[in-house]
């Protein structure tokens, strides 16, 4: 053949950008194309919360009935009904981060029908194509979901009896909000690729949903657990995922415990992180192995 | 290929039979030979769907494993709260005891519906968007019917049994407990399978609403999310809601989409003694037979109106 | 009287707009824009009982849209139709148990199960009796030669065995008017050729009233005495096959072999060169100029050969769909 061909220049790093924000904003249109779903689901999203607070509320009446005190507040571990609603309220913002819908098993799909192809054969790499879509993708729900939000945390303020926490918890707060939604992302971005190895993982994500919203404390606060289940739950990196931000934001981290505890977390983070890489190069070796 | 051709040339052996022979017969079938049609399509239904389970075992097995998990998540979580109080709401006599009993008629209407119609409404939004609704609709049968029932999830039965058990154990430890133990009178019994009944007509027709506005909003695959959000209203005892700020949630979930009457009539039926009853509770048992009506009627006028606005995708 | 009557169809869709670009997208969110379809234009057709009619038309004119209206799974925007004197879209019973339609792009068989169960479920949803079911469901098995797959999840068979599957499901309850909306699409040659075969020979022993639309003119050609095409949303043609050449093409193809080392230079005077191999060139002409052009050429060159054809249907249908759209 004759030397027609001029090789591409190399990928610079202002490329690179500009791929990633052409896939955010591929992403963020698609997401803004079902509108109907999108404003509606927003909404809805709140209704659970209004359950529970009126479940806890006649949990906490109950107490105060069958154990009159001194007049202050019964706590159900280590929570007072104003800390209770508060701490519902701050897990929706956790899982606003760290939820990941339909990512395992998006990526179980690629990976089935064969589409995982693309990313061997373009260059681009699958986890950081996700990942931005993902960024694309809750960047769009935040910009219409903030208002809901806003309006709900301002008709509840009532409930954050202690106010807004001082500068050094609020950073570890938003901390903990970026490394939970990146060990979301990483921790159920590995489920997928256990694909590679079983074609079938939709049950595998159901059971991992499952744990998750019970052990995450999406339901409940995890300190309600008793000895010994709460000090092994406690052991496990799904707590990052709701419990955590939100027991920081109440203070039920004591100042001291705070930065071993946020580098726990981001001992997690790596872990994940490398899991993932290491998941994804055996399981595209063994994948073109068999010839697709 | 030379065997199919040449069988297509048998062609002659078609019976041209009459074509009008049978057309008589049918024209204007009794009202019992019609339900008796229904039933058997209902009938294939469920068989084909239990052929196609069969197939899929594991997956099968896995999904009865997933749920009964999760019932036992559940129980974990109000045990876990029975052990910081001793009752839901303030002398509202939902006791541990009485709340099992309540959760297992939570179990029991939520796996009705999700066996026999949340996969047909799932499909049904699915059907919109792909345009395969024209089958249905071609069909000489009710096309409600149809899509309503179109596959069972066997499965998701085994959900029922788990609320069996649960209620078993609730209505053993309340009828041996030392302080005002309670046996459900003969009574209680029959009213209880009749108004769980009118509770999954209930949650039907909310669900078919739900899938219909999806011939009007697009895909409409967080159907499931919507459902949980507004069916979660009808997971604990109306008492709850008897607060300032509870009121008028109580009002809306009772009155113009009654999810609150799916469970707590029943559930109190059979958790209470029947007598003496309040006013109140009497006016609650009746009103939910109406609402039932009114639903089903509804549902019925929204999915009518739902298939008027289908555009059948093309291909 | 006539077993299919339609007067005037018409059905406009009304389709969200979609913009370009983030900022409309977001726009999109909050105001909707919409654009009017106009599907179908107003179709006026005649059907006699026991005809077997394509519908021929480029992609969206209105083809699929009349075979749905027809089958009452669409309600139109306005005019009249009557099948078996029947409105379709009333969607009565009596009706839909006295025709059928077939796509060829979508399946209704269950998926996961073998196709002999999905029959079942139609004999029961359609009120078949036992007897004539089997009966049926013999005979037609046995003629596409697919008894062996009847046990088989429909997953597993190939797109024209699936499609002789559909058929069968479509035919199960003997219907009097049969819709196939391109039957054939995707198959290979032979699996066409079988499926072509089926219907012939079935319109032929049944009797059955057939509109078919497809983009295959074998399938048209072997089948339909009568086209009607549509293109535009309206009626363009309606008559026999041949005729669409006599009415739509004014031209025919003349090919003229010249002798050995005669290379005229001037042809394109006659009319249009269409193809140059010498010694051999085809030029389009004019039906009226054919004597005049086939005189003059045998008087100035040495030719050797001389025919004059027709042009091909597909071209002439083609060019149609140009002008039209």
């Amino acid at each position: 053949m004759s030397g027609t061909t001029v090789p591409l220049p190399p990928i610079g790093f202002a490329d690179r950008v500009r791929t990633w924000w052409v896939i955010c904003r591929t992403a963020l249109a698609e997401r803004m194309a079902y509108r109907g779903d999108f404003a509606l689901g927003t909404l809805m999203r709140f209704l659970p919360i209004i359950t529970q607070i009126f479940l806890w509320g006649a949990i906490f009446d109950a107490i105060a009935e069958t154990s009159p005190g001194d007049g202050t507040p019964k706590r159900i571990g280590g929570f007072d009904l104003a800390e209770m609603v508060a701490y519902f309220l701050l897990t929706m913002i956790a899982r606003a981060f760290s939820s990941m819908p339909g990512l395992a098993s998006g990526i179980a799909g690629q990976v089935r029908q064969g589409e995982i192809k693309k990313y061997l054969i373009q260059p681009i790499d699958l986890i950081a194509f996700l990942l931005l879509s993902r960024v694309a993708h809750k960047l769009a729900y935040y910009a219409v979901a903030i208002g809901p939000f806003a309006l709900v945390f301002f008709l509840c303020r009532d409930y954050f009896t202690a106010g807004f926490p001082p500068p050094h918890v609020m950073v570890a707060f938003i901390a903990s909000l970026m490394m939970g939604f990146l060990i979301g992302f990483f921790l159920e971005a590995a489920i997928g690729l256990i694909s590679f190895w079983m074609l079938e993982i939709n049950s595998l994500v159901l059971i991992f949903m499952l744990f998750s919203f019970f052990l995450s404390g999406h339901m409940f606060p995890l300190s309600l657990l008793p000895e010994p289940i709460g000090w092994y739950v406690n052991l496990l990196p799904l707590k990052y995922l709701a419990y955590f931000p939100a027991a920081i934001f109440l203070r039920k981290i004591p100042d001291d415990e705070l930065m071993t505890e946020l580098l726990i977390e981001a001992a997690w983070l790596v872990f994940f992180v490398i899991l993932c890489r290491w998941m994804y190069s055996r399981g595209v070796r063994r994948y073109s192995g068999y010839g697709g | 290929m030379g065997a199919e051709l040449m069988s297509v040339n048998n062609l002659s052996s078609l019976s041209s039979q009459p074509v009008a022979e049978h057309r008589g017969e049918s024209e204007s079938p009794s009202r019992l030979a019609e339900f008796r049609r229904y039933l058997r399509v209902f009938l294939t239904f469920a068989r084909n769907s239990l052929i196609r389970d069969m197939t899929f075992r594991a997956d099968f097995i896995f999904h009865c494993i997933s749920s009964v998990a999760w019932t036992a998540m559940n129980v974990g979580f109000y045990v876990l709260v029975f052990r910081f109080t001793s009752m839901i709401g303030q002398d509202t006599g939902w006791g541990r005891d009485e709340f099992f009993l309540f959760l297992a008629t939570v179990w029991f209407i939520n796996s009705l519906v999700q066996a026999f119609f949340m996969p047909n409404a799932n499909e049904f939004s699915e059907l919109i968007r792909t345009g395969g609704l024209d089958f249905a609709l071609l069909k000489p049968i009710d096309t409600q019917f149809l899509i309503s029932f179109r596959r069972i999830e066997w499965s998701a039965m085994s959900n029922f049994v788990v609320g069996l058990l649960i209620a078993g154990v609730s209505l053993h430890s309340m009828a041996t407990r030392p302080e005002s133990p309670v046996f459900p009178s003969l009574m209680s019994w029959i009213l209880y399978p009749f108004f769980v009944g009118c509770g999954v007509a209930i949650m039907y027709s909310i669900m078919i609403c739900l899938a219909a506005t999806s011939v009007w909003l697009g895909r409409n695959q967080s159907l499931y999310d919507f459902w949980f959000y507004i069916t979660n209203f009808s997971r604990y005892p109306m008492e709850i809601y008897d607060t300032p700020l509870g009121r008028p949630l109580l009002g809306l979930f009772t009155l113009v989409i009654p999810v609150l009457v799916v469970v707590n009539v029943p559930a109190r039926i059979l958790a209470k003694p029947l007598n003496p009853r309040a006013d109140w509770e009497w006016l609650l048992a009746a009103w939910a037979v109406i609402a039932t009506v009114l639903c089903v009627a509804f549902s019925r006028w929204l999915f009518r109106l739902s298939l008027k606005s289908y555009r059948s995708a093309s291909s | 009287m006539p077993i299919i009557e339609v007067r005037e169809l018409t059905k406009y869709y009304r389709v969200h707009r979609k913009r370009e670009g983030l900022g409309a997208s977001f726009r999109g969110l909050f105001r909707r824009e919409y654009t009017e379809v106009q599907a179908v234009k107003g179709i006026n057709l005649t059907v006699e009982a026991g005809e077997f009619v394509a519908f021929l038309g480029p992609n969206g004119a209105g083809k699929t849209t009349t075979l749905k209206l027809l089958s009452g799974v669409i309600n139109p925007t306005g005019g009249t139709a009557t099948v078996m004197g029947y409105v379709p879209w009333e969607r009565r019973n009596e009706y839909r148990r006295r025709f059928a339609l077939v796509m060829g792009q979508k399946n209704q068989l269950w998926w996961d199960l073998p196709a002999q169960e999905s029959y079942r479920l139609h004999q029961q949803i359609y009120g078949i009796p036992d007897d004539r079911f089997r009966h049926t469901l013999d005979e037609l098995t046995d003629l596409l030669d697919v008894t062996k797959l009847l046990g088989q999840p429909v997953r597993e068979l190939s797109l024209g065995e699936r499609m002789k599957m559909e058929l069968i499901a479509a035919l199960l309850h003997s219907p009097e008017v049969l819709f196939l909306d391109e039957p054939t699409i995707g198959l290979d040659v032979i699996a066409q050729h079988t499926i072509q075969q089926f219907l012939r020979h079935y319109q032929q022993e049944r009797g059955t009233t057939i509109l078919l639309t497809s983009h295959y003119m074998k399938d048209v050609a072997a089948l339909c005495q009568r086209v009607v095409i549509v293109a535009g949303g309206l009626v363009q043609y309606d008559g026999s096959l041949a005729g669409i050449v006599d009415q739509f093409s004014g031209k025919k193809i003349v090919t003229l072999q010249f002798a050995v080392g005669v290379r005229p230079d001037d042809l394109a005077r006659h009319g249009t060169v269409l193809e140059t191999q010498w010694p051999r060139v085809k030029l389009g002409i004019t039906r009226a100029d054919v004597p005049r052009v086939l005189a003059e050429t045998l008087r100035d060159y040495a030719i050797e050969d001389v025919s004059v054809e027709d042009p091909p249907l597909e071209e002439v249908i083609a060019d149609l769909f140009h002008q039209v759209s």
